[in-house]
């Protein structure tokens, strides 16, 4: 395996570890403001410094996990089943439920994804939940177009009308010898660079919904998002630079990351 | 050309009816009084079955009438405000889609066969528009505060970015475009792959005996992956060109949506994402005219 995936896996596993301690860790965001401490850079008690607010950086950081994790795995479900059963039946019917199938899905990538998610949060309220679900609908497409075209190439190959042949249940072709063992690592694939597409979406809105003010969409303060975060701290005149610069080199290396493993589960990789 | 009127219809009424499946009525969250709610109700045909909206709407948009701006510029016509913001915002569209190619096809042909040209792109590339945008916009304010200070340059006018109107900001606004959310390790990545491919084909080691220059062939059949790959991102870019005015304090049709879908004027914003969806499927059909152009093989 490349090193660049096992590297990248292993920054995704770190992330995921720290957002299950800040689930549990009871850091309130609310209580940890104090002023007599502003800006202060990296100590012991402080490991990346406070902002100008006097909040404890590296905790934040943390936190803001919360923002994004939670959110991505449900802007995942939703993508990945709606792509993946939308795809195999558009690749296994053909006719008519293929083309309606494809045609809902050119609608929906006719409408730029960014786009489509501020006019949801314009409507429905920019609860990051509400990004998550706009998020998935608007990747569903992607994933089905690739299963799309993975079923459809080995609808007629000779493993598939074998095991017809054989009498196996067309359902059972359908999930395990097509989808399962020809589509995983494609449908893993595309996870990934959700996932990676999902933390862009989260934290864009929340910096510019961070310099917009009050009323505006993603996360506001004064809970954390990495893209807040940076809003919050980049133009004080005596920031801590570890405020603004920590949040964004943890979203650089987080979709790195994502675009890494991601890479590395293209098929043939591996040699 | 059919393909082109079905997506852009689709996408106009999948915008129209997430405001419809809305909970309540969007009116509700626009006035408390009675009188111009009801007006508003009967221009937008709210009392009405969701079959008669739809006709309604279309007939509209084919004919130019996309409603009224509520509050963004209470009364102006919608199709006019979203006129101007596009003839704005098209240049750094334009311009950072073609800088994208551009510069893709360059590395790509430079540092053919580097694994590390093709990492460094990526690496650049996959940061956030908006994070660049920032990065830019302090690195070179720091760096012109250093020299003003320093007493090598005079202030310049633009000083300090993102105030004020310069070509240097519209310059940068492309530049973050074309590079930002994987804009140009895309077109990096394709045209390497292509050029790999193309340079191990016949037709190039045929050129190569006779003695022929290699450009022309490589290039021009780099045409029809790189058609594909540019207006299947074209929807990213579109979406970029809201992040890159906001955060930049550009006009145009981008920082125009965000403040229409903050603002809740759903005419202007619905409006503003059908002339998004209007590009995204123009590209498409540009897109179908150059392959069918260049490849002989798909006009059969």
């Amino acid at each position: 395996m490349r090193a660049a995936t096992l590297a990248g896996a292993a920054v995704l596993g770190v992330v995921t570890l720290l957002w299950g301690v800040s689930l549990v860790s009871g850091y309130d965001v609310t209580s940890d403001v104090d002023v007599t401490r502003a800006s202060v850079g990296p100590s012991m008690e402080h490991w990346l410094g406070t902002d100008h607010l006097g909040r404890n950086v590296a905790w934040r950081m943390l936190k803001a996990t919360e923002a994004f994790m939670g959110p991505a795995l449900l802007a995942l479900v939703i993508a990945l089943s709606l792509g993946v059963i939308g795809g195999a039946a558009a690749g296994w019917f053909g006719g008519v439920v293929r083309w309606l199938i494809r045609y809902s899905w050119t609608v929906v990538e006719s409408l730029p994804r960014f786009v489509l998610v501020l006019l949801a949060c314009a409507i429905y309220g920019s609860e990051v939940w509400v990004i998550a679900v706009a998020a998935g609908l608007a990747y569903a497409p992607n994933v089905g177009e690739a299963v799309f075209t993975r079923i459809e190439s080995f609808r007629r190959a000779e493993f598939v009308l074998a095991a017809e042949a054989h009498g196996v249940h067309p359902l059972r072709v359908l999930t395990y010898h097509l989808l399962w063992v020809n589509c995983g690592r494609l449908v893993a694939r595309h996870g990934l660079q959700l996932f990676a597409y999902f933390l862009l979406l989260e934290t864009t809105l929340s910096y510019i919904g961070g310099l917009d003010g009050a009323g505006s969409f993603g996360v506001p303060q004064p809970d954390p998002s990495w893209g807040n975060m940076i809003a919050f701290e980049w133009r004080e005149p005596e920031a801590n630079g570890w405020a603004s610069w920590a949040p964004g080199l943890a979203i650089w290396a987080v979709i790195m990351s994502a675009v890494q493993v991601a890479e590395g589960l293209v098929e043939g990789a591996d040699g | 050309m059919g393909a082109f009127v079905l997506a852009l219809a689709g996408a106009a009424l999948l915008a129209q009816w997430l405001l419809w499946l809305a909970p309540g009525d969007p009116v509700d969250l626009l006035t408390a009084d009675p009188e111009l709610r009801a007006a508003m109700v009967e221009r937008w045909s709210l009392d009405e079955p969701p079959h008669v909206r739809t006709l309604a709407f279309i007939e509209g948009a084919l004919t130019g009438d996309l409603g009224v701006s509520l509050t963004y510029r209470p009364g102006e016509e919608v199709a006019a405000l979203v006129w101007r913001a596009g003839v704005t915002s098209a240049p750094t569209l334009v311009l950072s889609v073609l800088l994208a190619v551009g510069a893709g096809v360059a590395f790509a042909y430079i540092g053919q066969g580097w694994t590390l040209s093709r990492r460094a792109v990526q690496a650049l590339s996959v940061a956030p528009v908006f994070l660049l945008a920032a990065t830019a916009v302090v690195s070179i304010n720091e760096a012109t505060f250093y020299a003003i200070e320093a007493g090598w340059i005079a202030r310049p006018s633009w000083f300090a970015l993102p105030l004020g109107d310069s070509i240097l900001k519209s310059a940068l606004g492309v530049t973050v475009l074309a590079i930002g959310s994987s804009a140009l390790t895309d077109v990096h990545q394709a045209s390497d792959d292509e050029l790999r491919r193309i340079r191990r084909s016949g037709y190039v080691d045929a050129a190569r005996a006779r003695g022929a220059p290699l450009w022309p062939h490589v290039l021009w059949n780099l045409v029809p992956p790189l058609t594909t790959i540019t207006v299947s991102r074209t929807a990213f870019f579109v979406g970029g060109l809201v992040v890159v005015e906001k955060v930049l304090q550009l006009n145009g049709a981008g920082a125009m949506l965000w403040q229409a879908c903050r603002m809740r004027d759903y005419p202007l914003a619905l409006g503003l994402v059908v002339g998004a969806a209007a590009v995204v499927c123009a590209a498409r059909l540009v897109g179908d005219v150059v392959r069918i152009g260049v490849d002989p093989r798909l006009r059969a």
